[in-house]
């Protein structure tokens, strides 16, 4: 019997309360609660750890919420194979505890790891700085189990780190927030711990000179795993993650102080405290603040990315902070809106500039009164139609978190 | 049966699009396009049509379609599934002409091509300034990009790198209608659904790609690589298992067996010596890295028995090494007179059981099989030997390559690692997917391709007709050769 109980404002979803929440404990109970809300023709939208319910449009409906939370068994971890199958409410520190058992990871350091759900995290394709070295959801899921909109269960992909056996569905669900289909279950290719991890700082940077420091290193064949730039005072400390066993980490470090030395920057490996306090400024501008934002855009456009697209973005909050992948060529602005007239017109500004670059802004989180004023996606791309007709073949009724998508999905 | 058109007023049409040259509905260029790398089971299109321009191919489609007719799309022909094979009365559409390279941007790390561009050609455009494309299948030297986004294929060093699915950036498509759309892009993260992770893989069912973006990786500073024989593909098994359990990510690892190693030597002129078993394995990153890495893997080889270790003295010889292992196929050959080509993958922990167990369906069938494969993801090759002249025998491998594909499953693995379900395989998704799962799947094809129109008879299982056996020498049910039925 699935658990069940009447929503709460605690349960809303940008502001709209659910009249009921199901709490299923079970893939097959999963299955259950979305048959009954077929049958009774039930808006519905699934919440993992919450960590991502900003993102998106408010839904246009919605009447009940289906919680992940119990289903979080591991189901499976084959460590000689590297693979590992869980339930989609498992917490991303609760399977990295039961990987790292085993010496291995996720590779996948997405924000709120003790509550994002491996489940939501491919629903919002969320990620973490070590995307530059290991990729995103998109490319470590190898299969999922899912629910459809009228309740039928299914899967996709496999369990192996190899195949290619019919259509991608694990990779279709991944960023879907939702609308296609419930995952229950989720299968990872995992990699081993290293043995060692380091991180290299180069303080108050240019974005110039980041971009330079980039394309020495990528010239010089080392393999960094990630390269966040923090944004402090208008420059940028660029912070270089090297992993790996001991002789090759050692190497890599000295190599790229090296390199910054030959640029004119002073650069340090950072331990201990120091360590962690900077990947903890890093955490704060992708976790903290009722806003935040995230930009996409060439690589090769950092100057422009950071200097002009997030410093506008950045300008209209109080307090602040943001970060810049500038291998990725994305970013995140994040913090508390000034006056909302402000910022709602830079947004759009900075949208239409961007997307004038081939890319994009997208509100991760937002207050209403900036939701009211920015789409959260922006104008829906030239494959809406696909879009569309692959949300009438999945959901016919639109009743899976609708309107929360792009174009109105 | 083909809708408003006649073939003659089609050809004509067509030719108007494409020019006489590039359209053909007879004449011995038409044998070519009976079947692609899957050489059993030959079907003859009607129509061959070579567009040009994304705008030709638009144009193709639409004037297809008008004329009821199936297309089935085609890039150079290699796939070793039947994922270009024709179906009675389809139009092929080949985008072999489309061989432009037209944009590159090395900062940003991808290059636009068109779909007809020879996989290594990629590389080779970009290598002169340090950079590569990663996706390596053993064709790589004949087989298109188009091909590759369609069958999202693999290579020795996807264990390290992924496959097509992960190097590819964005897709311009002709969809069934002659609609054109653009898939992803240059720039990570477009909003909406991962259109382009449907595609790739999609083995042509959704549509004809006709421009694509790859990234491009900066090459590693070192690549280092060792070659090691043991006594048995068990103790080869346990290496493999023992390299991973240790933390090493190998660019790849590759594991051939006696009859493999056999057949490698005798098209190669390699001084292999006469092994149970035979590792490949590459190391590759910053140099300090790679080094120490490489020296771990080689000592655990030793550990586990390797009778002997060759380390190659240059790029040359290391060249030599890989150059046995890719012939490998081809080289089975000098053995056997016919060979069917398997493609099954398994957890790789349970390599040694597995090639005992495919030892074991062999001698049940009174065949030989030669393994060649991907052993640090588990993606076997095994090579069913037999001979055609002998009545019956080209059933037997047919059913021992099922048997294989079949314990795959039973293992937890899968039918197919790189070479696609395609027409060959179409029949086992239903020994690895249930009704729902298969359903599922085809609501994204009609998604794209409400009619099916675009590449019948693939992927997913049809009902036989009765009076109908599969695979080599199978016999096509007189229906469908009489133009009575088409079974898409």
């Amino acid at each position: 019997m699935v658990r069940e109980r009447p929503g709460t404002p605690a349960d809303a979803i940008q502001e709209v309360v659910p009249r009921i929440v199901l709490a299923p404990s079970s893939p097959a109970e999963a299955a259950e609660c979305l048959a009954r809300s077929a049958a009774e023709r039930l808006a519905v939208a699934f919440v993992g750890g919450g960590t991502d319910l900003g993102l998106g449009a408010r839904p246009a409906r919605l009447d009940a919420v289906v919680r992940t939370g119990g289903l979080s068994r591991l189901v499976d971890h084959a460590p000689a194979d590297q693979v590992v199958t869980a339930e989609a409410g498992m917490t991303l520190s609760a399977l990295g505890e039961a990987l790292a058992r085993h010496r291995q990871r996720l590779a996948l350091d997405a924000p709120f790891p003790s509550r994002a759900t491996v489940g939501g995290v491919v629903a919002a394709n969320a990620f973490g700085p070590r995307r530059a070295r290991f990729g995103s959801a998109r490319d470590l899921v190898l299969g999922v189990g899912l629910v459809r909109a009228d309740g039928t269960a299914a899967r996709g992909g496999g369990k192996v780190v190899k195949n290619v056996a019919g259509f991608d569905l694990p990779r279709l669900l991944v960023g879907s927030l939702g609308t296609l289909a419930l995952v229950t279950q989720v299968t990872f290719r995992v990699h081993p711990l290293p043995e060692v991890e380091a991180t290299v700082l180069f303080p108050g940077l240019e974005a110039e000179q980041v971009r330079a420091l980039a394309a020495a290193w990528r010239a010089a064949q080392l393999e960094p795993s990630a390269a966040a730039a923090v944004l402090a005072a208008g420059r940028l400390d660029l912070g270089l993650r090297v992993e790996g066993f001991e002789a090759g980490v050692a190497d890599q470090v000295g190599r790229l102080l090296a390199l910054g030395r030959k640029a004119g920057l002073a650069g340090e490996r950072l331990e201990g405290a120091g360590e962690a306090a900077f990947w903890r400024r890093h955490d704060a501008a992708r976790e903290q603040g009722s806003l935040r934002v995230k930009l996409a855009a060439p690589p090769s456009r950092l100057a422009d990315l950071a200097r002009t697209w997030l410093a506008s973005v950045v300008g209209e909050l109080s307090p602040s902070a943001a970060v810049a992948y500038p291998t990725l060529g994305l970013a995140f602005a994040s913090g508390e809106p000034a006056p909302a007239v402000g910022l709602a017109a830079a947004l759009r500004d900075v949208r239409a500039a961007i997307a004038g670059a081939g890319g994009s802004l997208v509100l991760v989180d937002a207050p209403p009164a900036v939701r009211a004023a920015v789409d959260p996606f922006g104008p829906p791309p030239a494959s809406i139609e696909i879009m569309r007709a692959l949300k009438d073949r999945f959901d016919p009724d639109r009743r899976l978190a609708p309107g929360r998508f792009v174009g109105g999905i | 049966m083909s809708g408003p058109a006649s073939l003659a007023e089609l050809v004509g049409r067509m030719a108007a699009v494409v020019g006489a040259r590039n359209c053909f509905s007879a004449g011995p260029d038409l044998l070519t396009y009976e079947c692609d790398g899957l050489t059993h089971g030959r079907t003859r299109p009607d129509l061959v049509v070579l567009p040009g321009s994304t705008a030709e191919v638009a144009e193709v489609v639409r004037l297809a379609r008008a004329a009821g007719r199936p297309i089935v799309p085609r890039g150079s022909g290699t796939g070793l599934s039947g994922g270009a094979r024709p179906v009675p009365g389809c139009v092929v559409v080949a985008t072999s002409r489309m061989r432009r390279i037209l944009e590159t941007c090395l900062e940003d790390g991808w290059v636009r091509v068109e779909p007809g561009v020879i996989n290594l050609d990629v590389t080779r455009h970009v290598s002169g300034a340090g950079y590569y494309y990663a996706p390596d299948p053993s064709s790589q030297s004949i087989c298109s990009i188009g091909g590759n986004v369609a069958e999202n294929s693999g290579g020795a060093h996807c264990l390290k790198y992924g496959f097509t699915v992960n190097h590819v950036l964005g897709a311009r498509v002709v969809l069934h209608d002659g609609r054109v759309v653009d898939l992803g892009g240059p720039v990570l993260d477009a909003p909406g659904h991962d259109l382009l992770a449907a595609l790739v893989g999609s083995e042509g069912m959704l549509g004809i790609v006709t421009e694509v973006t790859l990234r491009l990786l900066r090459r590693p500073e070192a690549t280092r690589t060792f070659f090691a024989t043991f006594p048995s593909t068990d103790e080869g098994g346990e290496a493999v298992s023992r390299i991973i359990a240790a933390g090493i990510l190998p660019a790849a690892i590759e594991m051939m067996d006696r009859l493999a190693i056999e057949a490698a030597k005798a098209a190669t002129g390699l001084d292999w010596p006469d092994v149970g078993a035979a590792l490949l394995m590459d190391a590759d990153g910053p140099v300090a890295e790679v080094e120490d890495v490489s020296a771990r893997a080689v000592r655990i080889a030793r550990e586990v028995g390797a009778l002997e270790l060759r380390l190659p003295r240059d790029e040359a010889e290391r060249q030599l090494m890989w150059k046995g292992r890719k012939s490998a196929f081809a080289a089975v050959g000098r053995i056997s007179p016919n060979y069917l080509v398997e493609d099954g993958v398994i957890p790789r922990s349970e390599i040694a059981p597995v090639l005992r167990e495919i030892e074991g369906l062999a001698r049940d069938h009174g065949l030989r099989v030669a393994n060649v494969f991907h052993a640090g993801d588990g993606n076997l090759h095994p090579l069913v030997l037999y001979d055609a002249r002998n009545r019956g025998e080209e059933e037997r491998a047919e059913h021992l390559g099922g048997d294989i594909l079949r314990m795959c499953v039973r293992r937890g693995g899968s039918i197919t690692g790189e070479h696609g379900v395609g027409a060959e395989k179409a029949a086992y998704m239903a020994d690895m997917f249930g009704p729902d799962d298969l359903e599922t799947m085809r609501r994204v094809r009609a998604a794209f391709d409400p009619d099916e129109a675009m590449n019948p008879g693939k992927v997913f299982p049809s009902t036989r007709l009765c009076g109908e056996k599969p695979g080599p020498g199978g016999v096509e049910h007189p229906a469908v050769r009489s133009g009575e039925v088409q079974r898409w």
